[in-house]
Parts: C-alpha cells; sequence; structure tokens
C-alpha cells in the first residue's frame, strides 16, 4: 500500500464503512423480496384465521378499492367480462320482477280507470271520501288463496300446508309431487342455463305461482286475480322459513312455528290487502267524462231546440195554408219528416211551401187525404172553378155568402144562376150581373138615337127652292151620319126608310108652297145620293103623305128616318 | 329442518315391464296417464301400515319406462327415500335394464331404500328368468315376484320397502 492508498483510506474509510453497510441491508431487502410471492399467500391466509383479521381487512380496503378502480380504469373489457355471468343473471332478475309488478300496476290501473266499473268506483270513492286506491282495493280483493303448499324442493314432498276451510280435501303430496315434475319438466325443457324456473301458471279464474327457494318452494294457487303485493308478500314469508332453516341450531319445531306463521292464509290476505300502495286519487278522468256528457247534453238540447223550432214554423204555415188540415207531423226518423193532413183539392200545392222548409233531411214528405173545405179562399177557388166567369164578373165569397156582380151575357148568367147554388161551402148566392146587349141591340139603338136626331139637322133656304150656299153644310154632315145606314139596318134586324122633307114658311100661295116643298125635299135628296146615300132608300115627302101634314112652317128640310121591322 | 311426513318413492323400469298396472293396482290415482308421455312421470299416493302399526304415506313417483337415468329423471330422483325397481319376469334383458336403473339411481340418491319386482308372476310359464338368478338377487336387496294382474306380491313389495326406508 502506497502513501496515496494510505491516505485515501484514512480518508474515506467511514465512507466506505457506510457503504458496505448499505450495501448489506440492499442484500437482505433483496432476499425477503425474492421470497415474497412464496411468503405472501401464507402470511395472508395467517392473517384471515388470526386476530388481526379485521385490522388487515381495514388496511386492505384502501388499496384494495383503488386497486379495483385502476382495474376497472384501464382493464374495463377484462373486468366486465368477469363478472359477465354474476351481473347478467342478477340485473335480468331485477329487472324482470320491477317490470312484472310494474306492468301488473299498470293494467290494473288502465282496466279500472277506463271502463264503467272505474267510473263508478271513482264516484264510489268520491262520495264516501276513501282514496280511490282504497275502493279499487276493495273491489279487486276478489282474489282469495286457496292452497298453499311449502314444498321441499328436492323430494317435491309436501312440508307444510294450508288450504281455504270451505274447499274439498285434495292430496297435496301427489299435488305438489306433480307440481314439482312439471316445473323440472318445464325447466329442464325450455329453462336457459338452468338458472329460469316455473313461476306461474293460468288456468281460467285459477293462477298458481311458484316462488322458488334455494330449500323450500312456496305454491301458491289463488283464484281471482291477485295483485302484485301478494307476491311480494309470499316471497317475504319463503324468505322467513329460509331464515329460520338456516339459522344456526334450528329445531324443527321453530321452522314449523315459523312455517305456520308464514302460510296463516288470513294473516296474508290481511297484509297483501293493506300494502297495496295509495295512489292519489286523479279525478281528471271522471271530469273528461263529465265534461264529454255535458257537452253532449248540450249539443243534443241545441239541436232538439233547433228543431222543435223548425218544426213549430213548419206547423204555423202550413197551419196557415187554406184548404189544408194539419192533422199530425211525424218526426220520429229525424231528420225525415212526414206531413198527415186533409188537402182540399182547389187547395194551393203545399209542395213550394215543403220545399222552402227542407233540411238536412230533405223536403218534409206528404201523406194526405182528400176533403172539401168551407174556406172561403177555397170556396172562391171553388166556384171560380166550376162557373168559370168572364172577365167582366167579379166573384165574392163572404162568410159562406158567393157573391156576383158585372155584366155576363145571358147564356153565361143562365147556367151561373143554376151552378152557384149548388157549389159545396155556399150557403147563399148574391147575383148582381146584368145581362150583355147584344149587336143587333146596340144598331137598333144607335139607329133609333139617329133617327131621333136627324130632323134638328135642317138646311135654311131662301126663296125658291135652291139652298143657300152656307146652308149646304148640314147635308154633308147628314150624309156623314147616315154613312152604311145599310149595314146598320142589317144588323139591328130592321127596315130603314129615308125620308127628305121640304118646308115653307106661312107666306105665299098654297100652291105655291106646295112646289116648294117638293122641291126643297128633291133638292135634299139628290144631294145625299151625290153624297154616297143609296137612292133606294131616299124618298121625297108627298104633300099628301099623311105622316108630314103637320111641317114646321120655316123654309128648311129635313131628313126623317122611319124603321120597321123586317119582314 | 322440518321433515314431511310423507315419503318419496320411485319407481324406475324399462318399458313395458308394467309399472303403471302395479301403481294403479296399490296406489290412489289422482293423475291421468298422459303425464307419463307428456311430462315423463305421474305422481300417486298411497297409505301402507308400518311394522309398528303407524301408517305411512308414500308418494309414489311413476316414471316413464327408460334405459337411463338422464338429466330430467335424475332430478325427479332427488329427494327420494325408496327406489322400486320393476322388470318383466318373461324379459331377461328387462332385469339387466332394472339393475342397471338402480346402480345409476344411488349415484342420485345413495340413502333410499330398493326392493325389486319381478312382475307378470301370471305368466310364470314363459319366465326368461332363472330361479337361479332371483335366489342370488335376493342376496343383494328384496326381489317380490308380483303380478300386477292378480295383485299377488305387491302388497308385500310396498310394506317390505316402506319398512326399509331410512328414518
Amino acid at each position: 500500500m502506497n502513501d496515496l492508498d494510505r491516505l485515501r483510506q484514512i480518508l474515506l474509510e467511514e465512507d466506505r464503512r457506510a457503504l458496505a453497510a448499505a450495501a448489506q441491508r440492499l442484500d437482505v431487502a433483496e432476499s425477503r423480496q425474492h421470497g415474497l410471492a412464496e411468503r405472501l399467500p401464507q402470511a395472508l391466509e395467517a392473517v384471515q384465521s388470526g386476530a388481526q383479521r379485521e385490522r388487515f381487512a381495514r388496511a386492505m380496503a384502501a388499496p384494495v378499492a383503488s386497486a379495483l378502480g385502476n382495474a376497472v380504469r384501464g382493464n374495463r373489457h377484462l373486468i366486465i367480462d368477469a363478472l359477465f355471468p354474476i351481473i347478467g343473471p342478477t340485473i335480468r332478475k331485477a329487472v324482470g320482477e320491477a317490470m312484472r309488478g310494474l306492468v301488473a300496476d299498470i293494467n290494473q290501473a288502465l282496466e279500472s280507470s277506463f271502463t264503467l266499473r272505474g267510473l263508478a268506483w271513482r264516484v264510489e270513492a268520491w262520495r264516501s271520501g276513501v282514496p280511490y286506491a282504497e275502493v279499487v282495493l276493495k273491489h279487486t280483493l276478489a282474489w282469495q288463496v286457496d292452497h298453499l303448499f311449502l314444498i321441499e324442493r328436492a323430494s317435491g314432498l309436501v312440508l307444510h300446508r294450508a288450504s281455504a276451510p270451505e274447499l274439498p280435501a285434495l292430496d297435496a303430496d301427489a299435488i305438489a309431487g306433480m307440481l314439482t315434475a312439471i316445473a323440472d319438466f318445464v325447466s329442464d325443457s325450455v329453462g336457459r342455463d338452468g338458472g329460469d324456473t316455473l313461476e306461474s301458471a293460468r288456468v281460467g279464474e285459477h293462477v298458481l305461482w311458484l316462488i322458488q327457494g334455494p330449500r323450500a318452494n312456496l305454491a301458491c294457487f289463488i283464484r281471482g286475480v291477485p295483485g302484485s303485493a301478494l307476491y311480494a308478500r309470499l316471497q317475504e314469508r319463503l324468505e322467513r322459513i329460509h331464515a329460520a332453516i338456516d339459522a344456526d341450531g334450528a329445531s324443527g319445531e321453530l321452522v314449523a312455528s315459523a312455517s305456520a306463521e308464514a302460510l296463516d292464509l288470513a294473516a296474508l290476505t290481511r297484509d297483501a290487502a293493506t300494502a297495496e300502495p295509495r295512489r292519489r286519487t286523479a279525478w281528471w278522468p271522471l271530469l273528461l267524462v263529465i265534461l264529454a256528457a255535458v257537452t253532449a247534453l248540450a249539443w243534443h238540447l241545441l239541436r232538439d231546440r233547433s228543431w222543435e223550432t223548425r218544426m213549430d214554423a213548419l206547423r204555423t204555415h202550413l197551419g196557415a195554408h187554406p184548404g189544408f188540415v194539419l192533422t199530425g207531423l211525424d218526426d220520429t226518423r229525424r231528420p225525415a219528416v212526414v206531413v198527415h193532413g186533409l188537402l182540399d183539392p182547389d187547395a194551393a200545392p203545399l209542395e213550394p211551401l215543403l220545399a222552402a222548409m227542407r233540411a238536412a233531411g230533405g223536403a218534409p214528405q206528404l201523406a194526405v187525404q182528400g176533403y172539401l173545405s168551407a174556406d172561403d179562399a177555397i170556396v172562391l177557388r171553388r166556384a171560380r172553378r166550376l162557373l168559370a166567369p168572364p172577365d167582366s164578373v167579379r166573384l165574392t165569397v163572404s162568410g159562406g155568402v158567393l157573391g156576383l156582380e158585372g155584366v155576363a151575357g145571358s147564356d153565361w148568367l143562365d147556367t151561373a144562376r143554376l151552378r152557384a147554388p149548388m157549389i159545396a161551402g155556399v150557403r147563399e148566392v148574391r147575383l148582381e150581373v146584368a145581362p150583355a146587349a147584344t149587336p143587333a141591340d146596340v144598331a137598333r139603338a144607335e139607329l133609333e138615337q139617329l133617327s131621333r136626331q136627324l130632323p134638328e139637322i135642317k138646311g135654311v133656304f131662301e126663296r125658291g127652292v135652291a139652298a143657300v150656299p152656307a146652308s149646304e153644310a148640314f147635308v154633308d154632315d147628314l150624309a156623314e151620319r147616315l154613312r152604311g145606314i145599310e149595314q146598320r139596318a142589317a144588323v139591328a134586324g130592321v127596315e130603314v126608310t129615308l125620308v127628305a122633307v121640304g118646308c115653307n114658311d106661312a107666306t105665299g100661295a098654297d100652291r105655291t108652297n106646295a112646289g116648294l116643298r117638293e122641291g126643297r125635299g128633291a133638292w135634299l135628296r139628290s144631294a145625299l145620293i151625290e153624297r154616297g146615300v143609296p137612292a133606294a132608300l131616299i124618298r121625297v115627302a108627298g104633300d099628301t103623305d099623311p105622316d108630314f101634314q103637320d111641317r114646321p112652317l120655316e123654309r128648311s128640310a129635313y131628313i126623317h128616318m122611319a124603321l120597321s121591322s123586317r119582314p | 329442518m322440518i321433515r314431511a311426513t310423507a315419503r318419496k318413492i320411485c319407481m324406475l323400469g324399462d318399458f313395458g315391464v308394467g309399472k303403471t298396472s302395479l301403481v294403479a293396482r296399490y296406489v290412489h290415482g289422482t293423475f291421468s296417464e298422459k303425464y307419463l308421455t307428456t311430462v315423463g312421470v305421474k305422481v300417486d299416493t298411497c297409505e301402507v301400515a308400518r311394522p309398528d302399526g303407524t301408517d305411512c304415506k308414500l308418494v309414489v313417483w311413476d316414471m316413464a319406462g327408460r334405459n337411463g337415468v338422464d338429466t330430467l329423471a335424475a332430478s325427479y330422483l332427488r329427494g327420494a327415500s325408496g327406489l322400486l325397481m320393476v322388470a318383466d319376469g318373461t324379459r331377461a334383458a328387462t332385469l339387466r335394464t332394472a339393475l342397471d336403473l338402480l346402480m345409476q339411481a344411488r349415484a342420485v340418491v345413495p340413502e333410499a331404500a330398493a326392493v325389486l319386482m319381478l312382475n307378470k308372476l301370471d305368466l310364470i310359464e314363459h319366465w326368461e328368468i332363472e330361479p337361479l338368478t332371483v335366489a342370488e338377487l335376493r342376496n343383494s336387496l328384496p326381489v317380490f315376484e308380483t303380478s300386477a294382474l292378480s295383485g299377488d306380491g305387491v302388497a308385500r313389495a310396498f310394506a317390505t320397502l316402506t319398512a326399509e326406508l331410512p328414518a
């Protein structure tokens, strides 16, 4: 060892020893770590059975939870795969139970809410003040547990049983055995992975529930429709029985006592009945129904009122229709209407009136019979139809009195005089019709009037026979009045004779005057012939003609017209 | 654990050995035989007197004829206290089937008592099973020659099985 080494030893000796001690501790730790895998299981087992078990569990809780959390975050699929066989059936079973109960409750609520029976229950709850749920429960508890068997799961033998007292005896052992066999058969046939079991069956009004337990099953034969609460209570009872069976040091008597208590049918029914969840009474269905009923009633009343108004109007119009007697309105087959009544043949037709009253069902139909009306308007129409009066005759009817006024021909007048009293509805005839003039009468009257007028139309003469020129105008007037005299005479059926009469004043000699009279008459005849008067009709009055001896004393001439009957 | 007062008995044997006829003669029938062809078993009950004078109720599971104990039959066997093995004396093969079924059933219910019924005693002249074989069988388990037709031996077989049921 040289000096340098010696110096290094002196300076670093302490550090070298510390380094050697550390290396030794490291070797010891490595050797302990090397055997840890073999020692750890043994150590853990020792802790589990020792007094430090609880302390160890508390100490491991936090790191195990953290490790599990890290494992879930880092190896999610691995954890899921590992838990899948457990989680799947557990979730399915929980969800299935919850859904089964929910569906049963919903079904029951729906069935009871939207039926007449449900509405009746709501009315009963409203009247009595009892919650609707209790009323429903009271009525829906129309179920009865007929039999309850506690069956040993392995052998199918009956461990305990309870039956409703009024039911006939049955071979419970055989039934329980057969039920167990069928349940096994169903489970082996259709159950998946051996985990699914027969839980219920329904035959008619009977329901069978088979509630499975690890050691024993509960078979419940129910008549009616039980609620989900009963199922829950049965499960609780089966769990109590299993708790008694599994209890440390349980005796047969204890288990039998627990079974008898659990299978007490009266207590079971009471518990299930009171365990139904109380639901708040919902009034909207009832209010909805009442609103619908009120609306329907109001609509019906409005429609009925509108219909009655229409019928009244129809009745009023028909009642005011002359010649129609309304005997009835048949509206039993609304909106079709049939009008029954009596109708006079002379009444105005009803169709326009009915067409105006048509509605959704069409115009009212007519079912009428004929009759004779004494109504004045109808009697007037009847009289007009039967008498057919000319326009110059006016007919009136008032109080059964037929009045006839005006002018009519004698033929019609004769007929009317015979027929009028025989018209139905006429009790008296007041005839004030003047007979109408014939053309012959008119023509005769005109000729007679002309014969009176002609002597007044005179011509004034000066001395001599020639007329004064200014006086010749009367000749034109005479000729005009005598125009067509032959035709008028023919119509009148008479013979006409015109005589031209000449006159003179008092002065002069008789012979001279006679000549003047004849000359003046002849002058007038000639003047008229010149103006178209037929010569055969006119002659000059002779001085000896007895009809003209008393002639006026004046210097004139005039025409005298004589009428005589035709031969 | 509360115990049932009745005891479960399973009747096993090959097809056509007369199990159902034996049951029909002896037990109180509740269910139709159609269950044998549908579910594979028919359960009936009967009361049998014990040697001590008390009555014991037997719940007899008449299982449809089969050659082996399958899964379903195993589930039917669970909880059985006694086994009624049935063979047809006129068919020696049915005895082998009965003994084979007995061995398989023992695997499921090792504690169960068992008796062997050699049926169709009324056709004894046609039996294929030798008397020597029967004598050897008696060394292993109770053997009864029975006739479902006449009822011979049936009651004794049930009584013996009842007496040997485990407590």
